[in-house]
């Protein structure tokens, strides 16, 4: 087996226990991610507390298994948004052609012309920051899905007209294959590996956005745990000092990162 | 020479075209998003009855989408975008007073971040052994998986220059790109053909693998400032620069949206004219090549 090989089935097995340990965080903690401990603000890890307490005594290792779950869930979900925009338009830009095709690359390079992250912003500010919880998750993830498709576009634009211009188009086209069927039995088969591509590469894109616009106060909002607003903890530089522990969702999202980056399809792969 | 001139002026047109069609997609938004027209002002006990007739009259008067978005263009040609809801000063001069520090910051964050990977992809391809290959793959592996607001922290800490921090968060991508684009490049059966005939390492990469991959580098450099302008967000709101990215976080966390409109429409603009001059001058490059 080569190294690529079993580097990509360590990153699996990390994923699948991290994955696992979310989405059974009522089995591991007892505690929920908002309960507070008020006598133990800031505390150090101890045995009922493994990575300590924050500022307002909520234990950490809950928050975290809540917080990951909550990443885990939604940035796949956003990216399959993502996808499946880019999947639509790049598909038809490059089947239909003419004028169609050009204005659809237009606005795709019109879009990643533009820095993300203040598209990003102005989108949110539009929105109004004192929502529920459960709104900013829903809100800070549906934007970045409806936002992140134009670097996809691309790929699956240029994926669908090689198809288009592929012998065995023609042969059913020649053979009297109606579009649907077309669409549905040639074209869809064929760019599949493309669309799961830029799924899987989309996912730690969203992941760090999240990250980034949860620290900012824009992105997902207290109590709702996220990996985003869980890095806003190490902000205080004492309390971090005093309590490692509070590095713990970083180091998780990172390894969550770098295992995505390393199961990534690779050219080979996609044949 | 003329179609040279040909092309500039389509650009240019084009650029036109997107400030017209942006401004109106900008002040669609803003005139459609919840809580438009609602002054907090009326919640003021000393005001009178007739103050707030008179205030919510202001705002009716700006009431339909096409009046409001004339009145922007009109103050927009004058080089008046507006007042600052949150900071109460024009945005105009907002820009003027914090537009060069991004673009310092951004500047010398480019310019480091592309000396930093294009020396490193050089190296690599010139003296690189696996080694040192992995070494880059994990080291720029890892900063890649690092969100920007966690690097900006850090050098907040640090108290390292903003443009550093802009430039660490930019650098993996580059350096990625790069080496890809060298090693590819590499592979070429021209670069073969010359090895195999003695030609020096030096020589083969500065004329069969730089010269060829010229243009797709000169492109890379137009998506590069829309690259350090994102950046620069977070950076600049978490390091305490006043330049125009903290000015946007300030104006999304007050629901300023005229400001965040402007400086996104701006910015886009700048980031569009850079793209364009990048991909022209690409295709000059490889034309000439």
């Amino acid at each position: 087996m080569s190294v690529r090989k079993r580097l990509r089935m360590i990153a699996s097995f990390l994923l699948c226990g991290i994955f696992l340990l979310a989405f059974a965080a009522e089995l591991v903690t007892p505690y929920s991610y908002a309960k507070q401990f008020r006598e133990v603000p800031n505390a150090a890890p101890s045995e009922l507390h493994p990575l300590g307490t924050d500022g307002l005594g909520r234990d950490l290792f809950s928050r975290l298994l809540y917080g990951t779950r909550v990443s885990l869930l939604l940035a796949p979900a956003a990216a399959l948004l993502s996808t499946l925009i880019a999947g639509a338009l790049g598909g038809a830009a490059g089947l239909l052609g003419g004028w169609r095709e050009r204005a659809i690359l237009a606005i795709a390079d019109l879009s990643l012309a533009s820095p993300l992250l203040f598209v990003l912003i102005a989108l949110r500010a539009m929105l109004p920051l004192n929502v529920a919880p459960l709104v900013s998750v829903i809100a800070t993830f549906l934007i970045l899905g409806l936002l992140g498709w134009p670097s996809s576009l691309r790929v699956i634009w240029a994926a669908t007209r090689n198809i288009r211009n592929s012998d065995f188009l023609l042969l059913a086209r020649s053979t009297g294959c109606g579009p649907t069927r077309m669409i549905f039995r040639q074209i869809f088969p064929n760019l599949r590996p493309a669309l799961f591509a830029q799924f899987w590469v989309s996912i730690p894109v969203f992941i760090l956005t999240e990250a980034t616009l949860s620290m900012l106060g824009l992105g997902v909002s207290e109590p709702m745990p996220s990996w985003g607003n869980l890095l806003r903890g190490l902000e205080d530089f004492s309390a971090v000092g005093s309590n490692p522990g509070r590095l713990a969702p970083l180091a998780m999202l990172t390894l969550v990162v770098i295992c995505f980056q390393i199961i990534l399809p690779s050219r080979e792969d996609l044949g | 020479m003329t179609q040279w001139f040909a092309t500039l002026l389509r650009r240019l047109l084009s650029l036109m075209a997107l400030m017209v069609a942006g401004g109106f997609l900008a002040a669609t938004l803003v005139r459609y998003s919840p809580g438009y027209g609602v002054d907090e002002r009326e919640l003021d006990p000393r005001l009178s009855q007739n103050s707030i007739e008179w205030m919510r009259g202001q705002h009716h008067q700006d009431a339909g989408l096409i009046r409001y978005y004339g009145k922007y263009l009109e103050g927009a040609v004058r080089g008046d975008f507006g007042t600052s809801e949150s900071l109460h000063r024009p945005i105009s001069q907002l820009l003027s007073e914090r537009f060069h520090v991004t673009l310092r910051s951004v500047s010398l964050a480019v310019i480091t971040a592309w000396s930093a990977a294009f020396a490193l992809a050089t190296l690599s391809w010139l003296f690189g052994g696996w080694l040192f290959e992995l070494s880059c793959t994990l080291v720029s592996g890892f900063m890649l998986s690092l969100p920007a607001a966690v690097i900006a922290l850090l050098f907040f800490y640090l108290r390292a220059p903003v443009f550093l921090a802009i430039a660490v968060v930019m650098f993996p991508k580059l350096f990625r790109f790069i080496h890809n684009l060298l090693s590819h490049a590499s592979q070429q059966p021209h670069v073969l053909a010359a090895r195999s005939r003695g030609i020096g390492r030096p020589q083969i990469f500065l004329r069969h693998i730089l010269a060829p991959a010229a243009a797709t580098l000169v492109a890379l450099l137009g998506t590069s400032a829309s690259m350090g302008f994102g950046t620069a967000v977070p950076i600049e709101a978490l390091c305490d620069s006043a330049g125009i990215g903290q000015l946007a976080w300030y104006a999304a966390i007050n629901r300023d949206l005229p400001l965040i409109m402007n400086l996104t429409l701006i910015v886009t603009l700048i980031t569009v004219a850079c793209n364009s001059f990048a991909d022209y001058s690409s295709k000059l490059i490889s034309r000439e090549i």
